[in-house]
């Protein structure tokens, strides 16, 4: 147990870390997962321009690595003259990042429902928005809810690249750590662990949410 | 109460309704035949304006439905044309019930959320309309616990909770188990007993002699014949009309 005893002592710092790791996953899963929505109806309903704009917005984002989109809207900002914190830049370019995966796995949701459904709820004199909110979507967002949930957990993931733009956050602290201890092992054991708990945490409650969602209200 | 008025629909290059007319009084049941790919099916969903057609008019009590005819033909609106297909009831060959809402949330919706009728009497409607169609034990269960000839009236049933003015039937038998038929076609009959403005696509020839006032046969997207049952069934005055109803009588003779 001697070992551990650098983790023992700085556990509470490893685990501030992860209270920012944890704030800084959720300030960007829910305008990520806004605008995946935004994107993903744009998509569904609009006219071709949009469309193929959204389109290519898409692949753009899926082409380049989020390390690299980080590093170089790090180095953008200065020089664009927008005084940003950091925290929230870093917040900015995950959300734009996973909101382009988002809205692919909602569009999938809606695209999957038979037409048979929109027509149904088209014959009842339902207009659109209402459609959508009673018929499409509760439907839909059971089907997105597994890979979205995915989705979720790989960007607190994603949180542990921003340490190379200089936050701090659990992979930051947890190198400083190390940098004082020089217990690599002990303090990586023990951030892995935190991710774990956090990730499945956020696993567990995705399928406890697809499971009331499959009922029904 | 409906008219359809010189309707004209194409699928890319195919002609699939060729100036098609249609009148139908009130209370009045019409049920349209013919072969498959005749425009049957494309008729019906073109008086929900759940596909758009090119030329022609069709009205409800002398409302247009979809597109303006005064002056120059233009698109309704979204929202105009959701009110115009409140009038109009619809029952689908899949049934095409909600599956994430029971049977009593499915028939309720659309009422509660479109028409905004208070949610209570919404609901004491909906049970009366499930006593209807023989469902009144099934008001909690969900679609997918129901057998398909429940399921058809459960659809019914949705349909009916908007007072439509009138109720288009699209092949609305045709998915079920032949022992299951009977207890939707009943539930028709009831309807057209009470009243009922209908337009039934069908292939149930049994039932179209009982059910119809009106039978229009239709082939290649234009109407061939039309006439009372026993006439159009029995004394056909085209020559295509009598090769469909041989066709039938052979395969059908056991």
């Amino acid at each position: 147990m001697k070992e551990f005893g650098p983790l023992i002592h700085s556990f509470w710092y490893l685990l501030r870390g992860a209270g920012m790791t944890v704030l800084m996953a959720t300030s960007a899963i829910v305008p990520a997962t806004i605008l995946g929505m935004l994107l993903a109806l744009l998509q569904v309903f609009r006219g071709r321009l949009v469309q193929s704009a959204i389109l290519g917005y898409l692949f753009l984002i899926r082409g380049i690595p989020l390390l690299v989109l980080l590093t170089f809207v790090y180095y953008l900002m200065p020089l664009t003259g927008i005084d940003l914190p950091p925290f929230w830049g870093v917040v900015l370019v995950i959300s734009l990042y996973y909101a382009a995966f988002i809205s692919e796995v909602f569009r999938a949701g809606i695209l999957s429902l038979p037409q048979a459904q929109w027509d149904a709820a088209r014959s009842l004199g339902m207009t659109r928005g209402l459609l959508l909110q009673i018929v499409v979507l509760p439907q839909a967002l059971r089907l997105a809810a597994p890979p979205y949930v995915s989705l979720c957990v790989s960007l607190v993931k994603a949180t542990s690249l921003v340490s190379i733009v200089g936050l701090w956050e659990l992979t930051m602290a947890s190198r400083e750590v190390v940098e004082r201890t020089l217990a690599p092992f002990q303090i990586f054991i023990g951030a892995a662990a935190i991710y774990f708990f956090i990730c499945y945490t956020l696993a567990l409650y995705g399928r406890h949410l697809e499971r009331r969602v499959v009922i029904g209200h | 109460m409906l008219e359809v008025a010189g309707l004209h629909k194409r699928f890319g290059a195919v002609e699939v309704l060729r100036d098609v007319s249609l009148t139908v009084s009130p209370g009045e049941v019409v049920v349209v035949i013919g072969p498959s790919g005749s425009g049957k099916t494309t008729l019906l969903r073109c008086i929900n304006l759940l596909e758009e057609y090119e030329r022609g008019t069709i009205t409800v009590d002398g409302e247009p439905i979809g597109y303006r005819i005064d002056g120059r033909r233009a698109r309704m609106s979204e929202r105009e044309i959701a009110r115009a297909r409140e009038r109009i009831g619809m029952v689908f060959q899949s049934f095409n019930l909600f599956p994430h809402m029971n049977a009593l949330q499915n028939i309720v919706a659309a009422p509660v959320r479109v028409k905004r009728v208070e949610r209570r009497q919404a609901e004491a409607r909906a049970r009366e309309l499930l006593a209807m169609v023989g469902l009144s034990d099934k008001a909690a269960e969900y679609p997918i616990r129901l057998s398909g000839g429940q399921q058809q009236r459960l659809a019914i049933a949705r349909a009916l909770a908007m007072d439509p003015k009138i109720m288009l039937f699209d092949e609305v038998t045709s998915a079920l188990d032949p022992e299951l038929v009977g207890e939707v076609l009943a539930a028709m009959r009831q309807l057209a007993s009470d009243g009922m403005t209908m337009v039934v696509v069908t292939h149930e020839m049994s039932f179209v002699r009982d059910i119809a006032d009106r039978i229009v046969f239709m082939d290649g997207g234009v109407i061939v014949e039309e006439g009372k049952p026993e006439q159009l069934l029995f004394t056909p005055q085209t020559e295509r009309v009598r090769a469909f109803l041989k066709r039938y009588n052979d395969r059908y003779r056991i």
